[in-house]
């Protein structure tokens, strides 16, 4: 039964860690000191941490190994020793008053730690052993090795499951999306529910004035400074986050900050110096002469655009505290100019966490983040009128864009002059943004933990909009100028109580009794103020001559009750059954409250024992959860009425919208099974898992007859599946004294499958050919294709050499028969199918860290997704008529005889040919490439405690691919599921890409110092 | 323990407080807002003008660009110039406007005579009167736009979920008998002064329409003497002889949203090349134009009429009401009545009643016409009388002058198409919707009803 004992205490610290129990105060002290070694070759291990249970003492050890923690009250004392990638070790000593205790500690290797402590997911702190689902975790340092400007860009091939993708290259971060475990909901972005500290958060992408209708710009995420993350948790799917309830199916990200620690402050500063540039241009028509065969003068506009831009970031943080208080205080300041000409990001942000021993089991928790963005954006993607993306995929290269007596010249048929656009439209935003959250933690007896979190998050946004008059083509009131202003306000109010009860042990068996319940109530207030007509001089709305303005309101509320069982036995065995019941105010009364089950069991077989196989832990999950609508789906339920002034008189008109009085919310089922296996003495450590997803009552638009006066209603429209295999494998290659060498390699395969449609396949991303579709995977490309001979395959060119459209007329012949003929069979008989699939086959990381004498550490991450098709619409839109600025046009203009001519009319042909625009999307990523140096030598200890170190470091610095645009990671959609008819989109919507603003390549050197 | 108590209080208080899961839209009204109340209801009464100002324009821009009146400008997208020339595919959008603004239309009017049956005893007599005949009378028109555009249409839409398709005599009878409706309605109580300065809108007049629209489809029905009766009733002048739907700024009328952009369409010229040159109609609708040319060829003339985004939209024009009343008279062989109401409509000019309406401003007819040459000559006029009005393509149908899917023509000859297409909005949730009607291949060609 030792063990045992070992795991209880384990258990103990984990709860120190986080809950932080009392000391009894007034007791004398002595002195804990030491040094920690390496099982394997004696060496004494830095960056181990040491801390007394119990208390919240503790040191971190240093290059040679050695610690000491002073002011250890006398006692018996368990005293902990951990570190990445060693199996914890805790010993028990007696500390004498005034006396000095040595605790050596030999930590032995251990890719899989089944100690970590999780919470996510888990109501309290669980050993993830306990745990029948599988926990990502991501720590500190691995977020700020990746020198990234925001957490989701530092989560890039970190997390198998997950697809992170950059849908946007734009200054802060750029729109980014994550999906976990595939696409699993059409209606609410997909994106996972992000919690901080307890406290969730908004990470909507609002889109305020037009930006590009449907395109990324940024997402709230990018106002966390990544600098104060301490760990982040993800968890992946329904059975892991049942506990969220009806809006966990997309999986939940939670991200803990950082907290002080016992001692005398202790100053962090951290500077990053950014390059950003253009990776690679994109290919034009520069041919001098046009289609008449006339000299003409070619202009590449990628030079006046696109320029190499800087980023600086500084950030400062101080931590320290007293038996009774702690404190993290940070400060920061990153500002980070786009590489299109003027765009930036300017993120300033302050945090406090104090923590507060209240009484002597009463703690007291405060987190304080006030964060400031301030962006200038240019609108892209689909936004044509002045769009700096499409100005330039759509302007001739023959176009003089130079202003002449400072007038600048409008393209001939779409868009707006690229260079008058970033001289004059401005599109300025700014976010004022409060986190905060107060926790109280109350252990009444050792085996009661109560705990209650209020937080809070309020985001103060403000877009506004200036084009000036004469920017934009056409007589449409744009052109006579528009300023715009909306403000919006969110807030979302989350409270959370806990309660753990951990039963006296009996026998082999362990039991603890969670419940809880849950909280959110969100509300959303925008307002808009906008004008026509402007003068020639003032860019406020108040400038204008015809005014418009719109307000909306927005409330959601969620209401949620939790209990969870969890059985251990023998500190083998473990089964968790728990429940959420849980409403939420978007849904009809009758089917609000719905019950979230979920089922999980953990078996260890083998924990950090000797031999080839020294851990193995195997587990299984089932679980519920569901999803809610989207802001712009809020009220759903309600059948309401539209605004509808006529002749200057209030009017209400039948929304054609059909409200759902019987509304209810998608239900995900999943389950998975997995194990960890730790194998050669633990230097190598694998984590699998096979996940199987179904989400039926999928919420979309099902169509009602227009007839009725209704176009659409929200309703249960079939069910998706999501199946894929997950697997982290860690190793450590060399550990010797002077070299260092550990890998991590991560493979994600997902399949995605639309089970069931009741209503017609449909397009989900309006106007794009993609369809929603029974059999086939969401957002599969369906579209137009190329003719082709039905006996060989080939590409059935007509006598010219162009692409013939199948079934059409005038490419194929006025009958079917005739069609047929040419086509040796019936395969050109459609004018449509399924031409691509934008969903990825497999994606795989593989990071590879060396650590040289010491004091050099390099770092290497290359990050690819496979298998996935892209519809390369920029490059069809260089190739339309009005453009003619591609590469291949400029191959229709080459002389006869050239073997690179292509006949005349070949590219309008394409035009009409949807599957000739789509590219395999595959790419490998140089995605984080750093040289780090310590310069600890005396003399720079002597002013920063732990000396300098320098970081070289570079992201997204090459990329493999046969991908032809500028980005295979860029999507013209992602992050902004909404809208209807011609602006709808999903969150199936991948792979498109038109007009996205390039993903720069960043060089990077930073410095940290403390002292 | 005092401290768990303390704290299971504030948990509890803090917690339960403001638990309120029942929220209420403040965006949008609810059903039960707009229906319940007097208010709600007189406000839906403008929200069905506002719609059916959508629905009239949205038909009368598809049946001018089927027949002969307009085409599209170079910026137009294809299925616009695809449908002058004939071609209008399932799923057309400008096609599909038609139909499903048509029935939000008559939605909105079922909703109002709903509202104002289940409000009767808080709503006073007049103005309640007047509600349910606007409702009537809009729905009837909207149904009749909608025979004027599909072989076959739904006429009982209200709670059904998929409504049936019907016959166009079926259809035709159901939307006279609405109308006679709402004529019975505000004979029996005449609408309130309430009701007619505050809840039509400025420059309409609800029994002015309802005459008019009762003569335009008993025409439809050959029943030629309730044709001359009602068109008798359409007042000749005064503010009772028009009525126009208004659009203050920032509202634009229906044609000034779809002359421009990716919409666009304008008058063809031929419209105003084929009229006798004296014929100031000519200029009343459009700007000559020697250069303006359509995306497919076409010469085109810019509208006059709705250059300005505030022009109203006429409901209809008041010598529509004479241009019946000769057809009728011709088919009851009163010859000289016919002529003379003829007479009236081309010899109207500025100045005579002060109405904003064309005026072909033509000497009257040399000698008694036979009845063949009155008729004839009777759907001349009407092609210049009523132009942008959508009521060209009934004309065309009935003549036989449908020409069927050609294939630019720059100059076409009176009409393209018999029928729109089914809406795929109503085809895609609703088993009722038939087979679309196969168009006719030679000129000319009548069309199946």
């Amino acid at each position: 039964m030792r063990h045992t004992t070992v795991r209880r205490f384990r258990l103990a610290v984990a709860f120190a860690m986080i809950a932080m129990p009392a000391v009894a105060f007034g007791q004398s002290t002595g002195t804990v000191s030491g040094r920690v070694t390496d099982a394997a070759n004696g060496r004494g291990l830095p960056e181990a941490q040491v801390v007394v249970d119990g208390t919240r003492l503790g040191a971190v050890t240093n290059e040679n190994g050695s610690y000491t923690i002073n002011a250890v009250p006398a006692g018996q004392r368990g005293v902990t020793v951990r570190r990445i990638g060693y199996q914890p070790v805790t010993q028990t000593v007696t500390v004498g008053a005034g006396a000095a205790t040595t605790v050596n500690a030999t930590l032995r290797m251990s890719a899989v730690n089944l100690s970590e402590v999780v919470v996510t997911g888990q109501g309290t702190p669980t050993e993830r052993r306990k745990v029948g689902t599988s926990t990502a975790s991501v720590d500190a340092a691995t977020i700020s090795r990746a020198q990234a400007n925001t957490l989701d860009q530092a989560l890039q091939g970190k997390v198998p499951g997950a697809q992170i993708s950059q849908n946007s290259g734009g200054p802060g971060g750029g729109g980014i999306s994550v999906r976990l475990r595939g696409v699993n909901s059409f209606i609410s972005g997909s994106d996972p529910l992000y919690i901080v500290d307890g406290v969730i958060v908004d990470n909507s992408s609002a889109q305020l004035s037009d930006l590009g209708i449907r395109s990324n710009p940024q997402n709230r995420l990018a106002d966390i400074n990544p600098a104060d993350i301490e760990r982040v948790e993800i968890i992946r799917g329904a059975a892991a986050a049942a506990l969220y309830g009806s809006r966990a199916n997309n999986g939940v990200v939670q991200i803990f900050t950082r907290r002080g620690t016992t001692g005398k402050p202790r100053y962090t500063y951290t500077s990053r110096y950014s390059s950003n540039e253009l990776r690679e241009q994109q290919p034009f028509n520069f041919y001098p002469f046009d289609v008449a065969g006339r000299p003409v003068a070619r202009f590449n506009y990628q030079d006046d655009i696109f320029e190499r831009a800087g980023a600086t970031e500084q950030n400062l943080t101080v931590d320290g505290g007293s038996e009774t208080t702690k404190y993290f205080i940070s400060g920061n300041f990153a500002n980070e100019d786009g590489i299109m000409r003027s765009t930036s990001s300017r993120r300033m942000g302050a945090r406090v966490n104090l923590q507060q021993q209240l009484s002597s089991r009463l703690i007291g928790n405060v987190t304080a983040n006030y964060v400031q963005t301030n962006n200038e954006l240019q609108a892209f993607g689909e936004q044509n009128d002045y769009g700096i993306m499409g100005s330039l995929f759509f302007a001739p290269t023959s176009v003089d864009f130079r202003p002449v007596n400072g007038i600048y010249p409008l393209p001939p048929a779409l868009g707006t002059n690229p260079l008058l656009a970033i001289d004059r439209i401005r599109n300025p935003q700014e976010i004022d943004r409060f986190i905060g959250s107060a926790k109280l933690t109350f252990n009444p007896s050792t085996q009661l933990l109560l705990d209650y979190t209020v937080g809070l998050d309020n985001v103060g946004f403000e877009q506004r909009q200036f084009v000036p008059r004469g920017a934009v083509l056409g007589t449409a009131p744009l052109a006579t100028g528009r300023s715009q202003s909306v403000f919006q306000a969110t807030r979302v109010v989350n409270q959370d109580a806990v309660a753990a009860y951990t039963w006296k042990q009996m026998g082999a068996i362990e039991l603890r009794t969670t419940g809880g319940l849950n909280y959110t109530a969100q509300k959303v207030r925008t307002t808009a103020a906008t004008a026509n007509g402007l003068a020639p001089v003032g860019d406020l709305v108040s400038a204008g001559s015809v005014f418009s303005a719109g307000q909306t309101e927005i409330e959601l509320r969620t209401l949620g009750f939790y209990g969870q069982q969890e059985v251990a036995w023998n500190d083998r065995l473990f089964l968790t059954g728990a429940a959420r019941y849980d409403a939420s105010s978007t849904f009809a009364p009758s089917e609000r409250w719905q019950l979230f089950p979920k089922f999980s069991a953990s078996y260890v077989v083998r924990d950090n024992e000797p031999g080839m196989l020294n851990s193995l832990r195997l587990r299984s999950a089932l679980g519920w959860a569901g999803s809610q609508p989207g802001l712009a789906n809020a009220y759903s339920q309600f059948v309401t009425y539209a605004q509808g002034p006529f002749a200057g008189r209030p009017g209400f008109a039948n929304d054609i919208t059909f409200g759902n009085p019987d509304l209810k919310n998608e239900r995900a089922r999943e389950w998975e099974v997995g194990a960890e296996v730790g194998l050669a003495g633990g230097r190598v450590g694998g984590e699998f898992t096979y996940y199987d997803r179904l989400v039926s009552d999928l919420l979309f638009f099902r169509p009602l007859p227009t007839s009725t006066g209704f176009s659409r209603q929200f309703f249960p429209i079939g069910e998706m599946s999501n199946k894929g295999i997950e697997l982290l494998v860690k190793t450590n290659n060399v550990n010797s004294r002077n070299l260092e060498w550990s890998s991590t390699a991560t493979y994600t395969r997902n399949r995605n499958l639309v089970e069931k449609l009741d209503i017609l396949d449909f397009q989900s991303a309006g106007g794009y050919p993609n369809r929603i579709r029974q059999g086939e995977a969401a957002g599969v490309f369906y579209g137009s294709y190329a003719a082709r001979d039905c006996i060989t395959g080939g590409l059935l060119l007509d006598s010219l050499g162009r692409y013939r459209r199948s079934n059409q007329t005038a490419d194929m012949g006025a009958t079917l028969a005739q069609r047929q003929a040419i086509s040796r069979g019936n395969c050109n008989d459609s004018l449509v199918k399924v031409i691509g699939n934008p969903n990825p086959k497999w994606m795989g990381s593989l990071l590879n860290e060396f650590t040289v004498a010491r004091k050099v550490r390099l770092r290497a991450l290359l990050d690819g997704v496979f298998g996935n098709d892209i519809m390369n619409l920029s490059t069809r839109a260089q190739n339309a008529g009005i453009a003619s600025n591609s590469k291949t046009y400029e191959f229709e203009l080459l002389p006869y005889g050239d073997p690179r001519k292509l006949p005349p009319t070949f590219n309008s042909r394409t035009q009409g040919i949807f599957e000739y625009w789509v590219e395999d999307g595959s790419f490998v990523k140089l995605r984080e490439l750093s040289a780090s140096y310590l310069f600890n030598a005396a003399p720079f200890r002597r002013v920063f405690r732990d000396g300098i170190d320098v970081t070289l470091s570079g992201r997204n610095l090459f990329v493999w691919t046969d991908y032809s645009g500028y980005d295979p990671e860029i999507n013209l959609f992602g992050t902004n599921a909404g809208g209807r008819e011609s602006v709808q989109t999903t969150a199936a919507d991948r792979g498109f890409d038109f007009g996205g603003y390039p993903i720069p390549r960043v060089w990077s050197v930073s410095a940290r110092v403390s002292f | 323990m005092r401290m768990i108590r303390k704290l299971t209080v504030a948990a509890a208080v803090v917690s339960v407080a403001g638990c309120n899961l029942d929220l209420q839209n403040p965006n949008s009204p609810t059903e039960d807002q707009v229906t319940t109340s007097p208010d709600g209801v007189i406000a839906l009464a403008t929200g069905l003008q506002g719609r059916f100002a959508q629905s009239y324009g949205s038909f009368a821009y598809m049946a001018g660009l089927v027949t002969d009146e307009f085409a599209s400008t170079t910026a137009a997208l294809i299925s616009i110039s695809d449908a002058e020339q004939g071609s209008v595919a399932p799923g057309t959008a400008i096609a599909d406007n038609v139909f499903n603004l048509v029935y939000r239309t008559v939605r909105t009017a079922d909703d109002l005579i709903t509202g104002a049956n289940a409000l009767s005893g808080e709503i006073e007599p007049g103005t309640a009167s007047g509600l349910k005949a606007l409702a009537w009378t809009l729905k009837a028109e909207s149904l009749g736009e909608a025979l004027q555009s599909y072989q076959r249409i739904p006429i009982n839409t209200f709670g059904v979920l998929a409504p049936e398709y019907v016959p166009r005599a079926e259809a035709l009878s159901a939307v006279r008998a609405l109308l006679d409706s709402a004529a019975n309605q505000v004979a029996a109580t005449p609408p309130s002064a309430f009701f007619n300065s505050g809840i039509m809108t400025p420059g309409s007049n609800l029994t002015s329409m309802i005459y008019m629209f009762r003569a335009r489809y008993a025409r439809m029905a050959n029943d030629d003497a309730a044709a001359l009766a009602n068109a008798n009733l359409v007042p000749r002048s005064g503010t009772a002889a028009i009525s126009v739907l208004t659009f203050p700024a920032p509202a634009v009328n229906f044609y000034s949203n779809v002359t421009g952009g990716t919409n666009g369409i304008a008058p063809r010229r031929q419209f105003r090349l084929s009229m006798a040159p004296q014929d100031q109609r000519g200029s009343y609708f459009v700007i000559p134009s020697t250069t303006a040319v359509g995306r497919v060829g076409a010469l085109l003339d810019p509208w006059n009429r709705y250059a300005n985004p505030q022009a109203p939209l006429p409901v209809y024009y008041p010598d529509e009401a004479l241009l019946i009343k000769a057809e009728a008279l011709a088919n009851q062989n009163q010859l000289a009545a016919s002529q003379a109401a003829l007479d009236s409509v081309r010899t109207d000019c500025t100045g005579g009643r002060g109405i904003d309406d064309p005026k072909a401003c033509l000497p009257p007819l040399a000698g008694q016409l036979t009845q063949g040459q009155l008729l004839a000559e009777i759907y001349v006029q009407r092609r210049y009388e009523l132009f942008g009005t959508g009521l060209r393509w009934e004309d065309v149908r009935r003549r036989n002058a449908i020409r069927g899917l050609v294939a630019a023509p720059s100059v076409p000859v009176d009409g393209q198409r018999c029928w729109l297409p089914y809406a795929v909005g109503d085809r895609n949730a609703n088993p009722n919707v038939p087979a679309d009607p196969a168009e006719p291949t030679a000129f000319p060609t009548g069309c199946a009803l």
